[in-house]
């Protein structure tokens, strides 16, 4: 090849422990070039992206940036190497406004020329297309207003490749196709970008993808030479049946969750704006929408961590009013949270002893004024043994569980719990396709069982599989309630971005 | 291209500490503030093995002088206790120190309305005092932090100030002042009131033993009962604790009063066991000690109590230390808080290693 | 008439007073303002206040020089507050217990230190102390003359660190950094600036300032070293940041309530009213409770602060 490829990795390995996150990878990435990098959650595309940014140090291989060997031991070399990041969670401070959050550590001396570097925020937004007002406090934006924050802050860094981690994962469909057309305007200039996604139709929009399989590159190709179908095969590995619908599960009795007006108001934010639906016995209901759409303030007035300003709802008939967790769960409901190791979990306890959180004081976990010790470890080995969990015993440490095998501890609680109502927040994130299968079957035996089960999920293919209804949130609002059968991807992702109108029309 | 490896050395931060690794860096904090220690004797003038010597002779060299090093150990034991169980919940009580004051108030108070009873009924009375006035001296701050959202941290440190000044006022010229007396200090106590003594020839009290058993309730209330189990979640993670139904409110009162409670009981045995009057000497200092004790036992009722005797030892047999090499007995404070900076280095070192790794 | 130029003159030296009072709280409330905005809870400021009030007198004492003994001072406060940055930042032990012991060792080592190096004599020696430095024409203003410009040179220095670390936090390019490493450590990160670096300088900052302060109670005031002498300074000082929202301006105007608040008691022990001395010297403790008891929000604090940071 006549031109240096911009970026060249050789070899590389990183482990952790003994765990290899990235075993033996290699791959280029040419000037102007939109290379992706695919694959599933824990392949090690993460690992890779940090150990390209200075973040992590490899333990083996070489890394070239225009044909110069270069050690990455800190984001400072690889800045100066001209290789700019943007984080899939976003790292920018609320506080700040746009130009300060871009210009912060840049520089040098004392001085902070506001001036020179708002006239450079201001030249990199016109060359290529980004609207942004640098004066406004970054708290402000939108998260795609952050976005465009983010990446103008790499440029500002005269970064020569971009890696984009999940950019469009929190971006509406009409954001992202923004995104797509300033990449096209990076291209032109002869940026190279590493894209990391695992989004069919973004992807098939770049130029070469590199497959990452559990820590190995199972190859890089041209896009145009392959189908969806080729790339899902070097993914996953083999082919997999589109996933199954569950058979009809629609609610055989009543009601037992019924939400009347639900609104709730956070620093001056309507984070939930008069929220209304119903959840029938043996029914699993959908809850589709980007994150940060209401789902987490709605699971939090269910689950009694909060009280709504106005409206009510009621359990199996009970009506549920300023409550708190203990009076929601002594109903009958069980809570599988979002983020399950911040709410659901104790890290410091053992498996047995979070197989008990909430109900230690419950006299079936007590001999007199004591934990009933026998019983929570025979309680804890019928959990390991019935959820699959891989764990030393039920006196292992949480905070040492995978991310599957923690949800797994917090399935066995809540489900035992959930005698009539489960709420789910986004309970397959972060999980691989086995522990997803996992939780999927045990979604739908509890269903069978004829609990009403809440289920929010970024991933529509989990909401596609399980749920009769699904309902889409957007700014805190419940747009619409379909049909599982009588809608498709495409009209929920419309809504997921807000365009009632589209669907009216 | 060669892919050539050359070897280099880094520091690495691990998961978890060996045992093994704890144990060496926990003894090269020991080393290490032994060694400072005798830099502070060369500093002021004595030999370091002989100020050593004479500090060890001095807290056991004899039936006595090992006795007074309990009598020394056991406010401590109490006031480690107290901070062991705050901090095992990460709840900063750094009010031991005002709410041993407390404690002994609140039981002289009680024990000087009461009258003259035998020591069957003024004893309790005066525990169950130390008991009350310490938690609800704690539990103020605790209310602080759940209704006010005051830092506990603050709120006990201005606590301690405080309540000092409260003391003097009840003690000079108010209603608690010796009569004809000169100094801030109540008259003695009545004998009937005061702690039995457990062996002849010392000044062993009864408060030691009632140290050790507020050690081995603490121990069971932590691994045992659910009490228990929410203090060590908090310290874990409070919000799973409140997302899954616990009133994480009252758990910080109750764990205020258990505290505080526990170092009201330190003021008991000062007033009741050792002086056998109030007045400020007599409850002050135990209190930060306590904390000191509470870090280097680990936050484990067995360490504490070993830690309390190795200070109690500390403040023994500083006295003679002072009279036969000259080394103000003050020194001991230092020693404390230099101990307690090289266990804490020590302590986060064993989560370091060194790593060789190929270069990249 | 003579009764109100009674109270005017009264009302001039309360005022007086408070200025004065107010250095050590300033300074070491400046210190820690900083520190606190990249990230770090100096708990330890009490102990370096402590022992820079102490060395700074031993080193006027031994030199013979004033200003040997504040440069002491400042430098073992600095000293103290690396000791303390290497604990919490590098080894990442928990802030407050470090605090703790650092308060510990100021208060051990210069009770100690004091026994020891002045055993014989029992009293320890007082030193001369600073002069109040009248500012020319200013000091000759009615009212706010004998108040604002006739004060001693720590004073002032005090007083124009308030604009300096103003213009440091919100006009310079370190500041700007120093906010960020308080609010988002990771932000500085990914831009290769070492987190570690600002929150060493700025709690370093923060010790010398400290130091300052406890030189100006031994050596600018007392002109001697009472153990202890700190007596919760440091403490008010972290409350003075909170309850002045993390802004340095605001952190004046606390300063001044707690320190006209013990002007105020000086000035009514002097004249004898019958309120026992203990009510008044509890007085800014519990006034610091009731502070942070209606401070309504924390909205100004720094997102970050007390937190370690490590990148996993």
């Amino acid at each position: 090849m006549a031109s240096q490829p911009r970026l060249s990795v050789r070899g590389l390995t990183k482990r952790f422990g003994a765990l290899v996150a990235n075993d033996d990878v290699s791959l280029n990435v040419e000037p102007g070039e939109l290379h992706c990098l695919l694959g599933e959650n824990g392949a090690g595309k993460s690992t890779l992206s940090s150990c390209l940014y200075g973040l992590y140090q490899p333990d083996h291989g070489e890394i070239q940036v225009d044909g110069q060997p270069v050690h990455l031991r800190s984001p400072a070399d690889a800045l100066r190497a001209g290789i700019g990041m943007v984080h899939q969670h976003f790292v920018l401070v609320p506080g700040f406004t746009v130009l300060e959050n871009i210009a912060v550590g840049t520089g040098s001396g004392w001085r902070f020329d506001r001036a020179a570097a708002k006239a450079r925020v201001l030249a990199i937004c016109q060359a290529y297309g980004i609207e942004l007002e640098p004066d406004r406090a970054v708290g402000d934006l939108s998260v795609g207003g952050q976005q465009w924050v983010e990446i103008v802050k790499v440029l500002y860094t005269g970064a020569r490749l971009l890696i984009l981690d999940e950019p469009t994962a929190v971006l509406t469909p009409d954001e992202s196709r923004k995104l797509f057309a300033v990449i096209e305007r990076l291209k032109a200039d002869g940026i190279s970008i590493l894209l990391i996604s695992h989004k069919m139709a973004e992807v098939m929009q770049s130029d070469r993808v590199s497959v990452l399989r559990r820590g190995r590159l199972v190859g890089t190709v041209r896009t145009a030479d392959v189908t969806r179908d080729d790339l899902t095969t070097m993914m996953i590995g083999q082919r997999i049946a589109p996933a199954s619908r569950s058979s009809d599960g629609g609610g055989v009795g009543g009601a037992v969750l019924s939400v009347r007006g639900l609104s709730k108001e956070r620093q001056g934010r309507r984070v939930l704006d008069d929220i209304s639906f119903e959840v029938a016995q043996g029914e699993i209901f959908g809850i589709a929408g980007v994150s940060g759409n209401g789902q987490d303030d709605l699971f939090e007035c269910l689950c009694g961590l909060a009280a709504p300003d106005e409206g009510s709802f009621s359990v199996a008939g009970a009506e549920v009013r300023a409550s708190s967790p203990a009076d929601v769960a002594a109903l009958g409901v069980g809570y599988v949270p979002s983020d399950r190791f911040r709410d659901g979990l104790v890290g410091d306890l053992s498996i047995e002893e979070n197989l008990v959180l909430g109900q230690h004081w419950s006299a079936r976990w007590r001999r007199g004024p004591f934990l009933d010790r026998n019983g929570l470890e025979k309680n804890g080995r019928d959990a390991i043994a019935g959820y699959s969990i891989a764990a030393t015993g039920p006196d292992a440490i949480c905070r040492r569980l995978s991310g599957g095998n923690a949800q797994k501890v917090i399935l066995a609680r809540e489900f035992g719990k959930a005698d009539r109502l489960l709420l789910c927040n986004q309970p397959t994130r972060g999980l691989d396709v086995g522990a997803i299968g996992f939780v999927h079957r045990e979604l739908l035996r509890k269903r069978d069982e004829g609990c009403a089960i809440v289920l929010a999920s970024e991933e529509l293919d989990d909401l596609f599989a399980l749920c009769s209804r699904i309902g889409v949130f957007f700014r805190g609002r419940l747009l619409k309630v379909l049909d599982r059968d009588r809608t498709s991807h495409d009209e929920i992702g419309r809504l997921m971005a807000g365009q009632e109108s589209v669907v009216a029309a | 291209m060669t892919d050539f490896s050359i070897a280099e050395w880094r520091i690495e931060r691990r998961r978890e500490a060996r045992p093994a690794a704890r144990f060496i860096g926990l003894g090269a904090a020991l080393a290490g503030a032994i060694i400072v220690c005798g830099m502070l004797f060369l500093a002021a003038g004595a030999e370091p093995l002989k100020a050593f010597a004479s500090l060890a002779k001095g807290s056991f060299g004899s039936l006595r002088a090992t006795g007074e090093t309990l009598v020394k150990a056991t406010p401590l034991i109490f006031t480690g206790l107290a901070a062991c169980v705050a901090f095992r919940a990460r709840i900063w009580n750094i009010g031991a120190e005002g709410q041993v004051f407390a404690g002994a108030m609140f039981a002289y108070w009680a024990q000087h309305n009461l009258g003259e009873f035998p020591a069957l009924v003024q004893i309790p009375v005066v525990v169950m005092g130390g008991i009350a006035g310490g938690g609800l001296y704690a539990a103020l701050a605790g209310l602080l932090k759940t209704r006010f959202s005051v830092d506990e941290v603050i709120s006990t440190v201005m606590l301690n100030y405080i309540i000092v000044y409260v003391l003097s006022l009840l003690l000079l010229r108010g209603p608690w002042s010796e009569a004809g007396g000169f100094f801030e200090q109540t008259a003695r106590v009545d004998r009937d009131a005061t702690l039995p003594m457990l062996i002849a020839g010392t000044r062993l009290h009864m408060g030691f033993l009632l140290a050790l058993a507020a050690a081995v309730l603490v121990h069971l209330i932590l691994t045992r009962t659910p009490l228990g189990y929410e203090i060590r979640a908090a310290g874990s993670n409070l919000r799973a604790l409140d997302v899954q139904g616990t009133n994480t409110r009252r758990l910080i009162i109750v764990v205020m009063l258990l505290s505080g409670a526990l170092a009201g009981l330190a003021g008991v045995t000062e007033v009741y066991g050792v002086h056998y009057r109030l007045k400020a000497g007599a409850v002050a200092g135990y209190g930060y000690s306590g904390i000191i004790v509470a870090i280097l036992g680990q936050l484990h009722p067995v360490g504490v109590v070993a830690a309390a005797i190795l200070f109690g030892a500390l403040l023994n047999g500083a006295t003679l230390m002072q009279i036969e090499t000259g080394v103000p007995s003050a020194l001991i404070y230092a020693i404390q808080a230099i101990l307690l900076l090289f266990f804490l280095a020590g302590w986060a070192m064993c989560n370091f290693r060194l790593r060789r790794t190929g270069r990249v | 008439m003579f009764e109100s130029f009674l109270q005017a003159t009264i009302l001039v030296s309360v005022a007086a007073a408070t200025i004065r009072i107010a250095t050590p709280l300033l300074l070491a409330a400046l210190g820690e303002l900083v520190a606190e905005r990249s990230g770090v809870y100096n708990m330890g400021l009490e102990g370096m206040m402590l022992m820079g009030a102490f060395i700074g007198y031993l080193s006027a004492h031994q030199s013979g020089s004033l200003w040997v003994g504040v440069a002491a001072a400042g430098l073992t406060g600095a000293a103290m507050a690396a000791v303390f940055a290497f604990m919490v930042i590098t080894l990442k032990v928990e802030q407050i217990v470090t605090g703790l012991a650092v308060n510990l060792l100021g208060a051990g080592l210069s009770t100690y230190w004091l026994r020891a190096a002045f055993s014989d004599s029992g009293q320890t020696p007082v030193i001369p102390f600073f002069e109040n430095v009248p500012i020319p024409v200013l000091s000759q203003l009615p009212v706010v003359g004998p108040i604002l410009f006739d004060q001693k040179l720590l004073t002032y220095f005090a007083f124009l660190m308030v604009p300096a670390v103003w213009f440091l936090l919100f006009r310079t390019r370190y500041g700007l950094i120093i906010r960020c490493a308080g609010d988002n450590p990771k932000a500085l990160d990914v831009k290769g600036v070492s987190v570690a670096a600002v929150q060493y300088a700025a709690v370093v900052f923060g010790g010398l300032m400290a130091g300052l302060g406890g030189a100006f109670l031994s050596v600018g005031s007392a002109a001697r070293f009472v153990p202890d002498m700190t007596n919760g300074r440091g403490w008010l000082a972290i409350i003075i940041v909170i309850a002045g929202l993390w802004r340095p301006y605001a952190v004046l105007a606390a300063t001044l309530v707690f320190s006209f608040l013990d002007a105020l008691q000086l000035q009514i022990q002097g004249i004898g009213i019958a309120i026992p001395y203990q009510l008044l010297l509890m007085m800014p403790y519990v006034v610091a409770i009731i502070a942070l008891m209606v401070r309504r929000s924390r909205a100004n604090a720094p997102a970050m602060l007390g937190m370690p940071y490590s990148r996993e």
